[in-house]
């Protein structure tokens, strides 16, 4: 074809930018040897028992020997009783050839065992309270059971497959796809010395190394996959292993592709789809009416999940009630990994929230964030000098919008050279820098982990002399190609690395920021522009001689980790911020995350829910998605609803494409202008039930937000809808993502199977909704319906400030909505909202309870923090009388309040002027 | 006892409010100015009423930190209502509202404080600053003065251009009249010459007809040139369906007609006459004789044409010199000569000084030698053509004056023809990487400074200054293309200075650009002084 290289250069990346990822460009489970050999298993199975006689018993867990009857290789097996109604489950060769890479660093601690309880007859049981482990020798299976429940089975399907390590055949020739001769024979050599085991051929032809486009893996190791089932007898449906652009309910994945794990750098990427994405998080939870279990799959490798699940539906659900039975199978979760080990933690439940709790005590959670990164973020690729900087947060005070933090992407840096800035477009960063904090505003600087290769630049100069970069198979550091051009990427698996990079964070070092400049972490995945599929190759070594392909999923995290480190050290005092793209099991504890590279289109904003839900479910609440899509130009409405969307997930960040048109909010005209700040203003005004779900979250790991089923279990109708959230179990939202609507349905869920539900009662209005099921709510331009529960309390600050941080003294509302019985309780958290003090017990942590026409408060611990924030106004909606005014008495002394009315019978008790460390009774008086 | 101490807390300011109001004569409360200060007195029963009239509250609760009123006319002092306005007296400077938002939040917003209750924490600065702004004041005063006298001398070239375009058009409108009528009687001595040399010619043809052989030959070419324009179709009707597309065309390099390494859908539409794909015959007649050069000149079959072809000359080398803006001159150099006489006024620049008249004979053959009655007829009727030739030419001579008399009257100068001067300048700004022009009313533009095309990025469009402030603001739009973007434009935000210079150039969006520009143009001293006196009587 007559076409120069430039012209098909151009050609390509016309077709990038413009159409949507090209899902050819990344791997099917049929292209990936590992997938699809270990696939193969569904229709053959496998066969592997447990060894008689090699059962080991001790305090917390046994151990026994298992054999793969086919080829007779051996394998140990260790099941672990951990506190909290959880299982851990290992499978590693008994002898491998080389040790089989287990991973660190997700779990957020050696999880804590627990006392069991063993009988041995035809089975194995293993019992820890009211959980129950039955493990069965031949064909080998364990049952998991929850109070008698069957609740989840190891192998009830045989497809247990798992690789054992082995030497390359002597005549490999026929199926090599072209590789490098030299390797092969370094490959002998190195394995000339080690016994040949028991093995089979695999005769694959990926086995030994494997091409995809015009990359090369040269697999030195050859096949080495592990992959088992996990069936849920008393499950409906599955959900969770993030990050997928896909509905909260996972889909069956019979005949079609599996969901994919592998961080992954795409461009552009497409919803309804189950390709990987920027993170991976292997947990998977299965969940029924009555019991909930979860699925922690612990492996840093490329994996796959097939899902079969008999897609419920109206059909489905009257054939088995004609029947009479349940479904004939129960849903199931094939887990394939490239490597390492089977490493599984099997969790009990019994309730969704309890399986959530599970995952966070193995796992962790995000800390409490500073209230600022609860607020609203503004970014842009690129806010292009200082002046522009200074003069769009001038502009949010002009237009009296509030904003917390001005972001910096790539341009900043002098050449994409991170911890450096560009001289000319930023010559006095730190004074810019404090034009925004003096304003209790902060500043967020991108800083990636690919390092330019630049001999004159100090970072890649110190690790190219320490030897810091991730190694080539024959030790050359690797290089690669990201936005600085040739890049390096330092090995954050080796901890004198993590210390080198954290160093670069204080201030000595990084002298053009303060100690309020906090960090992105962009590109991580790792990114790499020609690599394959856009990432390192596999058979990169890091430190400890590991694989790349052993621990590709691990890599943001580990950069994560020197990361977070760096900015403890660097102010011990202030609790980080960090936000990450790529992210694994655990990372939680270091970042928030957000969706990547969306799109300025009513799919992505609805999959913004979607995705951030999955997420929550998984360990990160901290989620959000770039406000508008971060390609394209959204219209008008788009970026309304997009900002009242936003509002109500975590992490509330605008961000923009370079090549888009600039999008603040006063860019656009009078009408959208008023529809965004009143967006911005309720999220601000709800910011203190933000910051203490995160207290929360931090104290019990109970997600943030969370789907309709944590909180309303029974209620099969509410198990799918990934449309409306809760936060925390104090409101429902159900945001508008149509364009063009003037109503919409919101689903009120049930609390039982005879249809009864909570109240819910509109935030604005206070109207109240007290039946079960879809409603249709009308809704304008300036309106999306959030629903506040009957029986709960949410704290609120409704004035309004530039930056959250000035609101540190603002007096609180209280929005007390009544439930049936009259009642309602909520808790609150106040601390300094942004040091380590409140671990010291420098906070107030307090409980609301309503009940008999009375508030009361109750400390939860002592309220030593000193705060001058005050209660300005008490609303009570749902009373169903009108008082005539209120008494409060605190510190002894008692004293009327007036009583305003507002809509639908809810009543104010106006400026009861209580501190908020002050024990307080508040009674309404009838007439 | 700490609720006590709190209500008495709030009470004691209350009272500060209250009473220590600003040392000024009228008493009002905290953060309301002396115009509203009548708003804010009691009625007889203590009470007083929302400006809104929304409510009727005890006048005490004026500025209790509790927002009572929907209007927020309850809380001037304090943040307590979203909705309202503080306003700072700052005594010595400008007095100004803030938003509530920014009252009471530890950042001193006003010059003289009063916007934090704990004021010792703030600075009252308003003296300076008003020393300040009053020397900034004078400073613009007085440049805008000494700039309303070069203003004037502007508006008076201005006014004078406008005279003479003025009394130059009447003075082209007659003589457009004259020439029309000359026009008219040299067509008719041409009519009459040609109808005598077609007679001639024609039985001088007949003569010839039967020794005329080479007539096959003649025919053959337009054939050749199907043939190579279907198989030039199929090369690049990639996806065989009958159909060449802009997007098929983007791939041929000879295509880029600008040389900038990138076929654009521009450029490939332009071969495709602006349709956005072509069956083969329309491909033949309307893309092929446009194509057919560049590929010849690609495979360097493209001979510079010889000196009879004197105007194809002047074409086939502007697009060896890459002309950066495609000409229509370009497109036609190959078509066919029969369109000649009939397209004169399609080109926005008319083709002055081509027009040498050529009979409607074939230059590529030789001429037939006639016999010399013939002869004479042909060369009489050569010059009946030349003649209404020359007359057609000074006709399009004038009004190509005429439309350019007309573009100007119809820009926009200003009410006093004060800009009128700038067209026809340009202004350079050189920053790290660009030198940025700008020539006011025809186009602005970008050049990397070490060397390189450069680049349009807006031609002019109009004036774009909000409401009365129109001549603040130029607007330049329809420039280059950007790379998988839109077109670039650029705004031209206009401040008064004696000289004429480009203050600052950003790219704030990409592929729209923001100059500074300074002018003596827009040194309007008596609006200045009306500007800042209504400024002044707000205080």
């Amino acid at each position: 074809m007559r076409c120069s290289l430039f012209v098909c250069l151009i050609v390509g990346a016309v077709f990038n930018y413009g159409a949507g990822v090209d899902p050819s460009n990344f791997k099917t489970c049929e292209q990936s040897s590992f997938c699809r050999r270990s696939r193969k298993v569904q229709s053959s199975g496998s066969k592997y028992a447990l060894i008689r006689g090699t059962l080991n018993t001790y305090t917390d867990s046994v151990t026994a020997d298992l054999i793969n009857k086919e080829n007779h290789h051996q394998f140990t097996l260790k099941l672990e009783a951990l506190v909290g109604s959880t299982f851990r489950l290992q499978i590693d060769e008994k002898q491998p050839l080389r040790p089989r890479y287990r991973v660190e660093h997700a779990l957020k601690g050696k999880p804590e065992t627990t006392r069991i309880r063993v009988e041995e007859s035809d089975e194995l049981t293993i019992t820890v309270g009211k959980s129950k482990a039955v493990i069965h020798g031949d064909p080998f299976r364990i049952d998991f059971y929850e109070d008698d429940v069957h609740v989840v089975s190891v192998n009830a399907k045989n497809w247990l497959y798992f690789e054992h390590l082995r030497q390359k055949a002597q005549a490999p020739a026929e199926q090599a796809e072209g590789g490098d001769q030299a390797h092969q024979q370094q490959d002998q050599q190195d394995n000339s010395d080690m016994v040949q085991p028991a093995s089979e051929p695999i005769d694959d032809p990926g086995a030994w190394e494997e091409n995809f486009k015009s990359h090369h893996d040269s697999k030195p190791y050859g096949p080495e996959a592990v992959a088992l089932d996990f069936s849920f007898p008393a499950a409906e449906m599955l959900f969770g292993i993030p990050e997928h652009a896909d509905a909260f309910q996972l889909k069956s994945t019979s005949g079609t592709e599996p969901y994919r794990l592998y961080n992954l750098d795409v461009f552009e990427y497409i919803v309804d789809s189950k390709m990987a994405l920027y993170g991976s998080v292997p947990v998977l939870y299965a969940h029924g009416p009555q019991r909930t279990a979860g699925v922690y799959w612990q492996n840093s490798a490329e994996s796959w999940v097939d899902i079969y699940t008999t897609e419920s539906n109206v059909v489905s659900s009257l054939v088995n009630f004609v029947s009479g039975s349940r479904k004939s199978t129960p849903p199931l979760a094939h887990f394939i990994s490239e490597s390492g080990i089977v490493d599984a933690f099997i969790m009990l439940g019994p309730k969704p929230m309890d399986v959530f709790k599970q995952y966070a005590a193995l796992t962790g959670t995000h800390e409490l964030p500073q209230l600022f990164a609860l607020a609203y973020h503004q970014s842009r690729w690129n806010y292009n000098d200082e002046r522009d900087v200074t003069s769009v947060s001038a502009k949010f005070d002009e237009y009296n919008m509030p904003m917390d933090t001005m972001w910096l992407d790539i341009e900043y840096t002098d050449g994409k050279r991170y911890f450096t800035w560009d001289k000319f477009k930023f010559p006095e960063p730190l004074t810019m820098i404090k034009n925004l904090t003096e304003l209790g505003r902060h500043l967020v600087v991108i800083i990636d982990p690919h390092i330019k290769r630049d001999n004159a630049y100090f970072f890649h100069q110190d690790c190219t002399e320490n030897g810091y970069y991730v190694k080539t198979r024959e030790g050359n550091d690797y290089e690669g190609w990201c936005w600085p051009g040739s890049a390096s990427y330092p090995d954050f698996f080796n901890p004198v690395v993590r210390d080198y990079y954290a160093s670069q964070y204080s201030l000595s070092k990084f002298k053009t920021v303060s100690k309020d400049v906090m960090i992105w972490n962009d590109m991580n995945e790792p990114s790499v522009f020609n690599g394959p599929e856009v990432t390192a190759p596999k058979d990169l070594v890091h430190y400890g001689n590991w694989e790349h392909r052993d621990v590709h999923n691990l890599y943001g995290h580990m950069h994560l980790m020197g990361t977070f480190a760096g900015l403890k050290q660097r102010d011990p005092q202030q609790r980080p911020f960090i936000l990450t793209r790529a992210h694994f099991a655990g990372s939680q504890r270091y970042a928030a995350i957000w969706t990547g590279d969306n799109f300025a289109d009513w799919a992505h904003l609805q999959h913004s829910i979607k995705m951030c839900l999955t997420e929550a479910v998984a360990g990160f609440s901290f989620c959000g998605a770039d406000i508008g899509g971060f390609f394209g130009n959204p219209d008008n409405e788009l970026l309304e609803r997009w900002y009242q969307t936003a509002a109500f997930l975590p992490f509330f960040r605008a961000h923009a494409h370079i090549d888009t048109k600039r999008r603040e909010p006063w860019l656009f005209p009078e009408r959208t202008r008023h529809v965004i700040k009143n967006a911005l203003l309720k999220r601000y005004s709800y910011l203190p039930l933000w910051y203490t779900s995160f207290y929360e979250l931090e104290q019990t790991g109970a997600p943030v937000i969370r789907p309709l089923l944590a909180h309303y279990p029974v209620d099969k109708e509410a198990f799918a809808i990934d449309n409306q959230l809760l936060v925390q179990q104090r409101l429902l939202v159900r945001p508008v993502m149509q364009q063009g609507v003037s109503k919409v349905d919101v689903y009120f869920p049930a609390i039982d199977d005879k249809k009864n539900g909570d109240y819910w009662y509109d935030a604005d209005t206070y109207q109240r909704q007290e039946r079960v099921g879809y409603e249709s709510i009308p809704v304008t331009d300036d309106k999306i319906p959030v629903f506040q529960r009957g029986g709960s309390i949410v704290p609120k600050k409704e004035r309004q400030r530039r930056s959250s941080t000035l609101m540190l003294n603002d007096p609180y509302t209280l929005v007390i909505c009544l439930d049936r019985q009259g009642k309602a309780a909520g808790t609150l958290f106040i601390d300094d909202e942004k040091s380590y003090a409140y671990r010291t017990g420098e906070s107030i942590y307090v409980s609301y309870e309503f009940a008999n026409n009375q508030l009361t408060n109750r400390f939860i611990g002592k309220p030593h923090f000193k705060s001058d924030a005050w209660i300005e106004r008490i609303v009570i909606a749902g009373l169903g009388y009108a008082p005539i005014d209120a008494t409060i008495t605190a510190n002894g002394i008692t004293q009327k309040l007036e009583i305003e009315q507002r809509s639908n019978g809810a009543i104010v008790v106006r400026k009861p002027a209580v501190k908020m460390n002050v024990d307080f009774a508040l009674k309404l008086n009838a007439a | 006892m700490q609720q006590k101490n709190l209500q008495l807390m709030l009470f004691a300011l209350l009272i500060y409010a209250l009473i220590s109001v600003q040392s000024v004569d009228v008493p009002r409360p905290r953060g309301v100015s002396l115009v509203k200060a009548a708003l804010y007195q009691p009625q007889p029963d203590g009470k007083w009423n929302c400006i809104d009239g929304s409510k009727t509250i005890p006048f005490t609760q004026i500025n209790d930190d509790y927002c009572d009123c929907a209007d927020g006319s309850d809380e001037p002092g304090t943040a307590a209502c979203p909705n309202a306005q503080f306003h700072c007296l700052n005594k010595g400077h400008q007095p100004v509202d803030i938003p509530s938002s920014q009252v009471q939040d530890g950042i001193c917003d006003c010059c003289d404080g009063s916007d934090e209750l704990e004021q010792s924490r703030c600075e009252n600065t308003c003296i300076a600053l008003g020393a300040a702004a009053a020397i900034q004041r004078r400073n613009e005063a007085e440049l805008h003065m000494k700039g309303a006298e070069k203003r004037q001398e502007m508006i008076n070239r201005g006014k004078q251009m406008k005279a003479d375009r003025s009394a130059r058009r009447s003075e082209l409108n007659a003589r457009i009249k004259e020439q029309e009528s000359l026009k008219a009687e040299k067509e008719q001595l041409k009519q009459n010459a040609e109808a005598l040399e077609t007679e001639a010619v024609e039985a001088f043809k007949e003569q010839q007809r039967e020794l005329d052989a080479n007539t096959a030959q003649a025919e053959q070419e337009p054939q050749q040139m199907r043939q190579e324009a279907s198989l030039t179709f199929v090369r690049y009707d990639t996806n065989k369906d009958g159909f060449v597309e802009v997007t098929e065309l983007m791939v041929d390099m000879n295509l880029d007609r600008d040389r900038n390494g990138v076929v654009t859908v521009e450029e490939a539409k332009y071969f495709l006459d602006e349709r956005d794909r072509m069956d083969l015959d329309a491909f033949i007649t309307l893309a092929w004789p446009r194509i057919k050069p560049l590929k010849m000149l690609a495979d360097g079959l493209f001979q510079p044409p010889v000196e009879e072809q004197a105007p194809q000359q002047e074409t086939a080398k502007d697009a060896e010199q890459q002309d950066p803006e495609p000409s229509e001159e370009q497109a036609d150099m190959d078509v066919p000569d029969d369109e000649d006489g009939e397209d004169e006024y399609e080109d926005e620049e008319p083709d002055v000084g081509v027009g040498e008249a050529t009979p409607d004979i074939e230059t590529t053959t030789a001429a037939p030698i006639y016999d010399p009655e013939t002869q004479r007829l042909i060369e009489q009727a050569n010059e009946a053509r030349n003649a209404y030739e020359e007359v057609a030419r000074q006709i399009r001579e004038i009004e190509h004056e005429i439309k350019e008399i007309d573009d100007q009257e119809s820009k926009d100068y200003g009410p006093n023809e004060e800009w009128s001067v700038l067209d026809g300048e340009c202004y350079s700004f050189e920053d790290r990487e660009y030198v940025y022009t700008l020539c006011p009313f025809d186009r602005v533009s970008q050049k990397p400074r070490n060397g390189g095309v450069e680049t349009t990025l807006g031609r002019w469009d109009q004036w774009a200054g909000e409401g009365s402030n129109k001549y603040s603001r130029q607007k330049y739009a329809q420039g280059a293309a950007c790379w998988n973007g839109p077109q670039r434009s650029a705004i031209i935000n206009i401040k008064c200075a004696l000289e004429p210079r480009i203050t600052a150039v950003s790219e704030p969006n990409r592929c729209e650009y923001y100059y500074e520009f300074e002018t003596p143009a827009a040194c309007d001293s008596d609006a200045y002084t009306a500007s800042a006196q209504s400024q002044h009587d707000e205080l």
